[in-house]
């Protein structure tokens, strides 16, 4: 790996060969496992019970042999091979139920007991398969058995397509026997029966998810293959020659279907798209149908072991090379499971191959069980992965619904500021609408009056009261004005103002801003409270003029914050007059109109919330108005 | 703006007044002549162009409401005819409205008609001196526009893409009352700099062509092509 940033494209390569090695070394440990485990045998059931020396007459010769035993592959019912034997049964023994136990064997059998049969096998329906490993166990009657040597006989049955097979027998204590019979009975013929049960439901499960979602094929051959293994399983090979039992056979030799199914789910499923060649996977199955339908079970029979064994292996070897191609290029989890576990599959077939072949001398299936398993487990994945992505739908409705809400809250705070602009557009609207009408009558005619009382047509008072008033319009429509709550632009427009009217008397203005920013911006600020706050400066300002004979005014403005840790705002107005004495109602000793006056500021300062404090002496007068931390809604204290 | 009394003697500095309240046109003339100012007077837009036919004067002051027409086209033409000459709109209550859009077309401030006469003849001494008045209001206009980009808030169109930060900066601190010598500290300016920048900010709300105009309502989104 730390190649690969030296030489990509060589690295780039190396790589590749690497997880191709990697990965074939992990399916060869695989397959090594599974032989590994196939090798070990079945636990028996002790040796001193076990029978392997038997005579064999077969064709009117006999001969010796031992167990376990191969045989041709087709015997005429009337000639079906006999093997016979003695065993022993002592005095002892005798108050113990006894029992053949015969683990395995192709694919049928007869068991007789001092020459009275007691079992035969054929009319076990299960027992006839010869892909199963079904095995039997015969009770003797008490009254058969002797003290001392019995003769045991066993006819074995063979019509096909394998070589017939007998395994070692057992003859003793039932009590002994049964539970070695129970075990292989739960793994031969409850399991199958259990992953058949399972496929069923599968294939109702992944038909109904197919019908839903006819865009996934996948899901739809799986139920296909499940629907037909879960069929094969439930019939029984027929003994004799029926319209149905033709049918029954084409069923049963459905192997080479069910694996060109698995086959073509295993190539949709590395993210393959169907093609029609794909078809020819089913021709060998179709085949068989066709010859089993035509020309009886006995052809089908015939024809099994040509068509359908190789199919089984063809599909197995593609599926391992398609698996593993997808798993390493597309680093597809579940092809990479697929593959391990058709590794798994293909070594069940190779040693069942062998089995055929006589090449081990045993004959336990595993290629059918291991495919029901993995079947269950790929079924059962699908189910999984289907179940995940409802999840994900729900996760995702979950966070669609939360999105919304959001957008929401967002569209009504939108809304809020949309209204609020609307408000304050109106207002400029009608601020402007005013002012035109204004301008155009009222401020003309007070700029009139003014120019004729400086002309000598009126008194100076007539002027000064005409200039007053025009000020006070400035103010109004001054204060509509959209000052989004920062007081210091209303404040900008009076000190010029203030600085006009100071002029001609020879006042100075001295402007202090005390705190960086000013005054605290209040977005709660309407344009009342701005008229009501001017108003008590004017007042202020018009009262040093008049009444106090200053020559400086200053006008300190400053954020304060108080005890509570809340900034306020905090504008005073102080002059270097005569100052008066405050009289205990807090008015003024400077007449009655004066009086007045403080007490109109202190009522329009409590209509704003704001403190106004007022101390006057010798050194002059400082008006203080100490501002809310937040402007009331309404107004607070009319009248 | 904040001297004040009488200015040194000046030359014959030549002003057309237009205004057709005769009062307030005799008290501006006054005060004007007072200090030593050729004053033309007008009362009429017709009678206006008749006496800027004669030559440029160095000030133009002129109301916007005439009876025969509106100020707004006097300024413009003589903007195109005498660049050099300063105009100042008359003013009644110094409402943006009105004031903006005379800017827009080559006027520099107002002079409220009401206006002490030493008031009126410091203003354009100011004027003639280069000094650009700009006032709280319509400074407060102006930056109140560079803010809403969304929706142009009612009033003239006014373009305000031109203005640097620090022009919008200065017109904040006259819009909140601060002056020449505060801002130019809070800004790190030299004081006698703030003056040139408030003539640059006058200059580039003057819309100068009727192409231009067309092409800045276009991308200020005023005009819908």
């Amino acid at each position: 790996m730390t190649e690969a940033s030296a030489s990509p494209v060589l690295s780039g390569r190396q790589w590749r060969v690497s997880r191709i090695i990697q990965y074939a070394l992990l399916q060869a440990l695989i397959a090594a496992l599974c032989v590994l485990g196939l090798l070990q045998s079945l636990p028996q059931p002790p040796t001193d019970y076990r029978i392997t020396s038997f005579a064999l007459i077969e064709g009117g010769s006999e001969r010796a042999v031992t167990l376990p035993k191969f045989t041709a592959p087709h015997y005429a019912i009337e000639n079906s091979p006999r093997f016979i034997t003695q065993f022993v049964r002592t005095p002892a023994e005798a108050s113990r139920a006894w029992s053949v136990f015969l683990p395995r064997f192709t694919n049928g059998v007869e068991v007789s007991v001092n020459g009275v049969v007691i079992q035969d096998s054929r009319r076990d329906p299960a027992a006839n398969r010869p892909d199963r490993n079904t095995p039997q166990i015969a009770d003797i009657p008490a009254p058969l058995l002797r003290d001392g040597a019995n003769d045991l006989a066993i006819r074995l049955f063979v019509w096909g397509p394998i070589p017939g097979f007998l395994d070692r027998v057992w003859v003793g204590p039932d009590e002994v026997l049964r539970p070695y019979y129970d075990l292989r009975t739960m793994l031969f013929v409850t399991l199958p029966v259990v992953f058949s049960a399972w496929q069923a439901i599968l294939a109702v499960i992944l038909g109904i998810m197919w019908m839903m979602r006819r865009h996934e094929p996948a899901y739809g051959v799986l139920a296909a293959a499940m629907a037909v293994g879960f069929l094969q399983a439930f019939l029984q090979t027929p003994m004799g020659e029926t319209p149905l039992s033709r049918v029954n056979a084409i069923v049963i030799s459905s192997a080479p279907i069910e694996s060109a199914l698995v086959l073509t789910f295993t190539l949709l499923l590395a993210g393959l798209r169907w093609q029609r060649w794909w078809l020819l996977f089913f021709m060998p199955g179709i085949v068989l149908a066709l010859g089993g339908a035509i020309a009886g079970q006995a052809a089908a029979r015939a024809l099994f072991p040509v068509l359908a064994v190789p199919m089984v292996g063809l599909s197995l070897l593609i599926m391992a090379i398609v698996s593993a191609r997808s798993a390493l290029r597309e680093r597809n989890v579940a092809s990479f499971l697929l593959g391990c576990a058709v590794t798994i599959m293909l070594t069940c077939w190779v040693v069942d191959l062998l089995s055929v072949f006589q090449v081990v001398p045993n004959r336990i299936f595993t290629a059918r069980l291991s495919y029901s398993a993995m079947l269950v487990a790929i079924g059962a994945g699908l189910t999984w992965r289907f179940a995940r992505a409802l999840n994900q739908v729900d996760g995702f409705a979950g966070r669609l619904v939360a999105q919304v809400r959001e957008a929401e809250d967002k569209l009504k705070a939108s809304f809020a500021r949309e209204e609020e602009r609307a408000r304050a557009a109106a207002l400029a609207r009608e601020r402007a609408r005013l002012m035109r009408d204004l301008h155009d009558g009222l401020g003309g005619q007070l700029v009139s009056i003014v120019a004729l009382s400086e002309r000598g047509n009126g008194s100076a008072d007539i002027g000064d009261a005409a200039r007053a008033a025009l000020k006070d319009l400035r103010l109004v429509i001054d204060s509509m004005d959209d000052i989004g709550g920062d007081l210091m632009l209303a404040l900008g427009s009076w000190r010029e103002r203030a600085m006009a009217q100071l002029r001609p008397h020879g006042i100075a203005l001295d402007w202090q801003i005390a705190s960086a920013q000013g005054l605290p911006v209040h977005p709660e600020l309407r344009p009342w409270h701005v008229i009501q706050i001017v108003r008590i400066l004017d007042e202020a300002l018009t009262n040093a003029v008049k009444h106090a004979h200053a020559h400086r005014i200053t006008v300190r403005i400053e954020t304060i914050a108080g005890e509570d840790g809340v900034e306020r705002g905090c504008i005073s107005v102080a002059d270097d007059g005569k100052g008066f004495v405050l009289a205990a109602d807090g008015g003024g000793a400077a007449g009655s109109k004066a009086a007045r006056g403080l007490r109109n500021m202190q009522d329009r300062a409590a209509r704003c919330g704001a403190e106004l404090g007022l101390s006057s002496g010798a050194g002059g007068t400082e008006v203080k108005l100490q501002l809310p931390h937040r402007f009331p809604d309404s107004d607070a204290a009319t009248g | 703006m904040n001297s004040l009394g009488d200015g040194p003697q000046v030359e014959a500095i030549t002003v057309v007044l237009v205004e057709d309240d005769a009062p307030t046109l005799w008290r501006l003339q006054d005060a004007l002549a007072k200090a030593g100012y050729q004053v033309k007077a007008a009362g009429t837009l017709t009678e206006a162009r008749a006496c800027l036919a004669e030559g440029a004067p160095r000030v133009l002051l002129t109301d916007l409401q005439l009876p025969d027409g509106h100020g707004v086209d006097l300024i413009r033409e003589t903007r195109r005819r005498y660049p050099d000459t300063e105009i100042m709109v008359i003013s009644i209550l110094g409402d943006e409205e009105s004031v903006i859009s005379a800017i827009t077309v080559g006027a520099t401030g107002y002079l409220l008609k009401d206006a002490f006469p030493t008031d009126i003849a410091a203003t354009v001494r100011d004027l003639v001196a280069g000094h650009s008045p700009i006032s709280a209001s319509i400074a407060r206009f102006i930056v109140r526009r560079t803010q809403n980009s969304v929706e142009p808030p009612p009033g003239p169109p006014l373009n305000t893409t031109k203005l640097t930060p620090r022009e919008i900066d200065i017109l904040w601190g006259i819009a909140k009352g601060f002056s020449y010598a505060e801002i130019a500290g809070h800004l790190g300016l030299s004081r006698q700099t703030v003056p040139g920048h408030i003539k640059s900010i006058y200059r580039k709300l003057e819309v100068h062509t009727r192409g231009e105009a067309v092409f800045e309502a276009v991308q200020q989104g005023l005009i819908k092509l």
